[in-house]
């Protein structure tokens, strides 16, 4: 300490070291994580597919954390102002949500608000939401037939091999022509060894750089997706597990029993049903026809652009909130930079995974490609 | 640097630290008359909020989300009179309270006058630091604590009480749910206790216990202004107030202790880096006043 008295100006270093060690240790904490190496016996892209469709895990819990940065442009009433904050976290922000899973019928899904939670808990053939925004509650039964029967798990192909091994294998043969798969040494996802499945689109057009599937080493369950744009370092979209126990978790954390004062919707089978038959009334089989005349793909794999025709302005029909809404479309279009060719004009909007291009003549092209191959695909 | 520091340390290693100092600190806060009328209107917001719920309450279950979060809970239990006011006060009121308390730990001292004569009895610099600390954390501690007090009672006079319901939808007992309420003031005061820290800081830059104040206060104000604005993300995570909303976690079920440890640490940091950095200033500087 004499050293302190003698010279004062050398106590600055204390706060000096302070601040350096705390921001260090924070940025050092991420780049361990990211920079660790566990050593896995090496497995292949096909025997990775297996394990995961052969995983069988009786419960886990965790915390899911997504986060987005697509480089979006700044939108007016999008990006910017209170209110928008919801739908601006998926684009660019994070979201986090708590999951408790214990088997085919129990599932519970939080997703956290500051001072705010929406929840989706299945327990059995119950299924309720609930958000705390507004205290109201939403209770669905699922069919009898239904509930019992497990999901069919998506990545299955549809021509349903009989082994795993031949469907992972048929998996991959049927996404060789347009993509690279390979895999990684391995990564760490909260805190766990995992391998990660390395998806490159073959066709360079594409803005998508890297699609990488993090699953766990031990129960070979996803636990992370990073979605990266071409040339990128950090991933445009990730969505991953922070935290991740593999204990089942309790039967209490399915049970919910809306609390007094809560607006409890139940829409009763026959309320269901009505709403089905509604859809498939002939106005609305027109409705949906004449969509999907106006929509096409334009291109294959990675670089496939959806052409689509903008809604009409049937603006009269909708009610205040779709007209209000339509409205705001409007004035965020306004905002997008003019662009035009050969193929007509229209505006633009780029961000580092798509690129959406809106004609004048009332299209909409989207696709993860530069704007050059939506300009082509409108010219088309 | 002066006979005063030197005589500070004590004669023989054995001797036991007097508490006297610090009781005669906190002692000195709270028969101060301002922070008595500061305390006063703490209490005094969630009375009026509460009033004014029990006044025109009606239209607010209507609207979904209406007002401020908690606010549409108030008038089915008034457990959430207390909740609703802490998230109004964290704004502005309770870091004005420890921006007020901060600012004349050192500074109002120096401004007075009083601070060599402090600096006279036989105290080291560090422990004079150490004790002015003390009196702003317990002043952190207090501040949500009344506010609690105050709009629980108000809340049950009104509206009653009865069993809590949580963000998760679940509903506990009133006596789990003061549990937690004690949480979210100990978590609010170790936020605060961090603001307090940066705060005696500041008290130690200057000889006029406003300007810290003022600067504390206007810190705190433009740390919440930069949380709103995204294309700052970069810069959030090092945020003073960024976590202080981190409350809400207390209040899920079942509590996740590990979404609160980011604010706690972030505290730590916070109290850290500024108490050495005030440490660095007062024990090295040449006091004139």
């Amino acid at each position: 300490m004499s050293v302190f008295r003698s010279r004062p100006a050398l106590r600055w270093l204390v706060p000096a070291a302070a601040a350096v060690v705390v921001i260090g240790g924070g940025a050092a904490a991420g780049t361990i994580v990211a920079s660790a190496d566990p050593s896995l016996p090496e497995r292949s892209a096909a025997q990775l597919l297996v394990d995961v469709q052969n995983a069988k895990v009786d419960g886990f819990s965790g915390t899911v954390v997504q986060t987005a940065d697509l480089g979006l442009p700044s939108l007016p009433g999008v990006t910017s102002g209170a209110g928008s904050s919801e739908i601006m976290n998926l684009v660019a922000g994070s979201n986090t949500a708590r999951v408790w899973y214990a088997g085919e019928d129990k599932a519970r899904l939080a997703l956290m608000g500051t001072l705010g939670e929406t929840d989706v808990i299945r327990n059995g053939s119950d299924v309720w939401m609930w958000r705390s925004a507004d205290s109201s509650a939403t209770h669905f039964k699922l069919p009898a037939d239904k509930a019992g029967k497990p999901a069919k798990p998506q990545a299955l192909p549809s021509g349903v091999p009989s082994t795993p091994q031949e469907a992972a294998d048929a998996a991959l043969a049927a996404i060789d022509p347009t993509t690279a798969v390979t895999t990684t040494g391995a990564a760490k996802v909260a805190g766990r060894d995992a391998y990660e499945l390395v998806l490159s689109p073959r066709d360079t057009a594409s803005l998508v750089g890297q699609v990488r599937l993090a699953i766990d080493a031990e129960k070979h369950i996803p636990l992370g997706v990073d979605v990266y744009a071409k040339g990128a370092n950090n991933p445009a979209v990730r969505v991953a597990f922070q935290q991740v126990s593999f204990e089942v978790p309790d039967a209490e954390q399915f049970t919910f029993n809306p609390p007094p004062g809560t607006k409890v919707t139940e829409p009763s089978e026959a309320d269901i049903a009505e709403e089905r038959a509604k859809a498939t009334t002939p106005e609305a089989e027109k409705a949906q026809k004449e969509a999907a005349e106006g929509t096409k793909v334009v291109g294959k794999g990675w670089t496939s652009v959806l052409v689509a025709k903008m809604p009409k302005g049937d603006d009269a029909k909708a009610d205040n909130g779709a007209a209000g809404a339509a409205g705001q479309l409007d004035a965020i279009v306004g905002t997008l930079p003019k662009t035009s060719g050969t193929w007509g004009s229209g505006r633009l909007l780029t961000s580092a995974l798509f690129s959406a291009l809106i004609t004048d003549d009332g299209r909409i092209l989207v696709g993860a490609v530069a704007p050059e191959k939506l300009y082509e695909a409108a010219g088309k | 640097m002066s006979a005063v520091e030197v005589s500070g340390v004590p004669a023989t290693p054995v001797r036991r630290v007097s508490t006297r100092f610090l009781r005669s600190e906190l002692r000195l806060i709270a028969v101060r008359r301002r922070n008595q009328v500061g305390l006063a209107a703490l209490a005094a917001v969630p009375i009026v909020l509460a009033v004014a719920m029990k006044v025109a309450a009606p239209d607010t279950s209507d609207r979904p989300g209406g007002g401020p979060d908690f606010f549409a809970q108030i008038t089915g239990n008034g457990f959430f009179v207390a909740l609703a006011a802490l998230g109004v006060e964290l704004g502005l009121f309770l870091p004005i309270a420890i921006a007020m308390l901060a600012g004349d730990a050192v500074a109002g001292e120096a401004n007075q006058g009083t601070l060599r004569y402090l600096l006279t009895v036989p105290v080291g610099r560090t422990r004079l630091l150490a004790v002015k600390y003390a009196g702003i954390v317990a002043g952190a501690f207090l501040a949500p604590l009344v506010v609690a007090v105050s709009g629980l009672v108000i809340g049950l006079i009104l509206f009653g009480g009865g069993d809590v319901t949580l963000l998760s939808g679940t509903q506990v007992g009133f006596g789990e749910a003061l549990l937690r309420l004690l949480g979210v003031c100990l978590f609010l005061g170790v936020c605060l206790s961090a603001l307090g820290a940066l705060g005696l800081f500041l008290s130690t830059l200057t000889e006029q216990p406003m300007g810290a104040t003022i600067a504390l206060t206007m810190l705190t104000v433009a740390s919440f202004v930069l949380q709103q604005i995204p294309q700052l993300d970069w810069l959030h995570p090092y945020l003073l107030t960024r976590h202080w909303q981190d409350f809400g976690e207390l209040l899920r079920d079942p509590v996740s202790f590990d979404a609160l440890t980011p604010g706690l640490l972030s505290a730590g940091a916070y109290i850290l880096v500024f108490l050495s950095a005030a440490w660095a200033r007062f024990a090295g500087r040449d006091i004139t006043s």
